[in-house]
């Protein structure tokens, strides 16, 4: 298997912050990797360096056989490939529900209309919101607007998606839905999925990989099973015994 | 009063037309110049930015006489300028100053998710300022820009100074035969303020129906 | 309270304002004429010992803001003066004169709010004006007359008939009308005040500038561009203006304009002023 995402010695400050440490990091194409740590741990950081939405200060990190450590590099070519989930969704306010979705394929990719809307009825089916492409964002509920915001992404056909906490900003009655979407995608396609969360049941259903991260450090890569019944370091057993209380 | 308007109404609808005529003008070209520039002042490219600030610096801080005096006096020297045409291009400059001032607020005050959710989407830096945040910016926009307009309307009364034959120079002209300035301007007074009065009915219209529903 | 209504008490307080302001402003007016019958200005002039003038402050000649002193200079300043010792050589008192800077606009609104006693300020007597301020004697034979640039080929006003010609006057004078009479085709423009109008005809919007020939002499003074040509066209003499039915005053006006002519001081002051402007001949206005 190839490794479509790939960090080699990566680092990054905000100013004095050092936020990542000395990351190395390969994702294989269509692996369902999920991020866990402490708030404040990076993850969320890490995730962004993915699509070029933070920088990186040192290093080398290659997506998708582009290089974003160089200025050379078209980020925008690059956010094609690379889809995002919101914590809180970041829907476009002042458009309705199918032009969300519609948007980014009909400018960007410049997809016939026709084929574009097939698609965007296709997924809002798929996202369970078939009569809703008609609504504005502010009249849908949280978990509404973040099945929406994964249909946007999915829009866009992306070889790879990340989510950023998707479900932390909901409701409790509304995680199950979204979670449901993003489980369907993990399992029924060939994307690669990166998640931050701290759904852990969702984790141990669904991912491949887990990487446990704290103080811009990562602690732990391994396999799903391995790190939930024998966690490797004392950080990672602290962490799952306070959220397993939970 | 009646009868100062009975003897001139052909002179004074012909000022207020004039006035109508300079406020329109003034506010799409103060409109489109304004969001120009409110773009340059947001934009990451330096050069650009440095532009966009020392437009909005420069016409905001100089009394409209003067950049008025200064096309109509010192441009009109090489290039042929008519008083309206002065005037109507110092209300552009002058009321666009205010209106870039309004739009960057309102730009600033979209939430800064709408840009990051365009770009992580895919769309450029362009894309998403055109599709998504300046029609959310202008909307936030429409109250201040209101106002600016309100002003706009009052301050092309400058065009009575370069003989730009709008309702303010008619008042003068009238007042000036008639020796009865008190009655001329109160007639005029109420032009202004149908005008005035018109606008900020329609601005307020525009706010209610785009504050329906879409935003939040 | 709903929006609606809100918006209906909006409109409906903008009525009353506009009623409250067009009533007071005619209040204003009344009282203003009740006064204007009740005081008498020569006898307050008297109690007082100050005659408040209006003056130019923007006309070269006759009434210009000199930097150095900040105050107005220029012939009807200094007639004012003189008049102003005469009535206090005739009342055998003392009076100081004091100036006001007005405008052609608004010398006789300061004359009517009683903000000034009385206005020299190159004031054309027009029968129109007469209706609502009483002029003295005339005090300075002047006429309409252009301005042009050099070497523009215009020789008189009749050179300018013609619809691609356009006319540049002062706002409030009675020059634009009387333009309309000898060059009925000329576009006519007018600016706020003299300086803006020459200002205008130097950045060529329009082909020539019109008023009284005394103040544009006073502009071929300050330019070496600019001449006056062809005869004046109008007799407009120039008169001291004081409110309607002050007649005790413009009586006293008269009698010391009378006086000063006869003993001379008149025509010192035409000379002081007009003895080196080039086209004109200073003895031509002398009495």
């Amino acid at each position: 298997m190839s490794a479509i995402i790939k960090f080699q010695d990566v680092e990054k400050y905000y100013g004095d912050f050092h936020a990542l440490h000395d990351i190395n990091l390969k994702i294989n194409a269509g692996e369902t990797v999920v991020l866990i740590g402490p708030s404040g741990s990076g993850k969320s950081t890490l995730l962004r360096t993915i699509n070029g939405l933070e920088d990186i200060q040192k290093g080398k990190l290659v997506v998708d056989g582009m290089d974003i450590s160089s200025k050379d590099t078209n980020v925008n070519k690059l956010r094609t490939d690379v889809g995002m989930v919101f914590q809180h969704f970041n829907l476009y306010n002042n458009k309705t529900i199918l032009e969300n979705i519609m948007l980014a394929p009909q400018i960007v990719l410049k997809r016939p209309k026709d084929k574009n809307r097939e698609i965007a009825d296709e997924l809002l089916a798929k996202v369970d919101l078939s009569n809703q492409g008609g609504k504005y964002p502010a009249q849908l509920s949280g978990g509404q607007k973040q099945r929406i915001a994964i249909a946007r992404s999915l829009a866009m056909d992306p070889r790879v998606l990340l989510f950023d906490e998707p479900t932390s900003a909901l409701d409790p009655e509304m995680v199950g839905s979204v979670l449901n979407v993003m489980r369907d995608i993990a399992m029924n396609s060939d994307m690669t999925t990166l998640v931050v969360t701290h759904e852990m049941d969702f984790a141990k259903a669904v991912a491949d990989r887990v990487i446990f991260m704290a103080d811009g450090k990562i602690l732990e890569d391994s396999s799903t099973d391995e790190f939930f019944k024998r966690p490797k370091t004392e950080r990672a057993r602290q962490f799952l015994s306070q959220v397993e209380h939970h | 009063m009646i009868n100062i308007f009975m003897q001139n109404w052909q002179t004074i609808l012909n000022g207020f037309w004039i006035t109508i005529l300079s406020s329109l003008i003034g506010l799409g070209g103060s409109l489109l110049l304004g969001t120009i520039f409110a773009l340059m002042e947001l934009a990451p490219n330096k050069i650009l930015k440095f532009i966009g600030n020392a437009f909005v610096e420069f016409f905001r801080n100089i009394p409209l006489l003067v950049i008025t005096l200064f096309f109509y006096v010192v441009v009109a020297k090489d290039f042929k300028i008519s008083g309206f045409w002065a005037g109507t291009i110092g209300l552009i400059l002058y009321t666009s100053a205010f209106v870039a001032e309004c739009i960057r607020g309102g730009i600033n005050s979209v939430d800064e998710g709408q840009m990051e959710g365009a770009r992580a989407n895919g769309l450029t830096y362009t894309q998403a300022m055109i599709h998504i945040v300046l029609p959310q910016g202008f909307k936030l926009a429409i109250p201040s820009l209101g106002n600016q307009f309100i002003n706009l309307v009052k301050n092309s009364s400058i065009l009575s100074f370069v003989a730009g034959f709008d309702l303010m120079y008619q008042a003068n002209v009238i007042s000036g035969a008639n020796l009865d300035p008190f009655n001329t301007y109160i007639i005029v007074g109420i032009f202004y303020l149908i005008i005035t009065g018109l606008l900020s009915t329609v601005m307020r219209q525009i706010e209610d129906r785009l504050g329906k529903g879409r935003l939040q | 309270m709903s929006k609606a209504k809100l918006k209906r008490m909006g409109l409906f307080a903008s009525v009353i304002l506009v009623i409250i302001l067009i009533g007071g402003v005619m209040l204003g007016i009344n009282a203003r004429e009740r006064q204007n019958k009740e005081t008498d200005a020569l006898s307050q002039i008297k109690q007082t010992h100050v005659m408040r003038w209006g003056v130019k402050c923007d006309t070269r000649l006759f009434g210009l803001i000199s930097p150095k002193t900040e105050q107005s200079e220029g012939f009807d300043v200094d007639i004012a003066r003189a008049i102003t010792k005469q009535i206090a050589k005739d009342n055998h008192t003392h009076i100081k004169s004091e100036f006001t800077p007005v405008t052609t606009n608004s010398k006789i609104q300061l004359l009517k709010n009683k903000q000034v006693d009385a206005v020299a300020a190159s004031m054309t007597i027009t029968p129109e004006r007469a209706k609502i301020v009483d002029f003295s004697k005339p005090y300075f034979p002047a006429g309409q007359s252009i301005l042009v640039k050099k070497n523009s080929g215009i020789k008189n006003i009749k050179d300018l008939n013609n619809s691609k010609s356009t006319v540049i006057g002062v706002m409030g004078t009675t020059a634009l009308e009387t333009t309309k009479k000898f060059a009925p085709k000329a576009h006519l423009i007018a600016m706020p005040d003299n300086s803006q109008a020459f200002s205008a005809l130097e950045s060529a919007q329009g082909q020539a500038m019109t008023t009284d020939n005394a103040i544009l002499y006073g502009f071929t003074q300050q330019s070496n561009n600019v001449e006056v040509v062809g005869k004046p066209f109008t007799n407009q003499p120039y008169g001291l203006g004081v409110d309607k039915g002050q007649t005790q005053l413009n009586n006293a006006v008269n009698k010391a304009l009378a006086e000063i002519i006869k003993d001379g001081t008149y025509n010192r002051l035409i000379k002081k002023w007009f003895s080196n402007i080039p086209g004109l001949d200073w003895r031509d206005l002398t009495k």
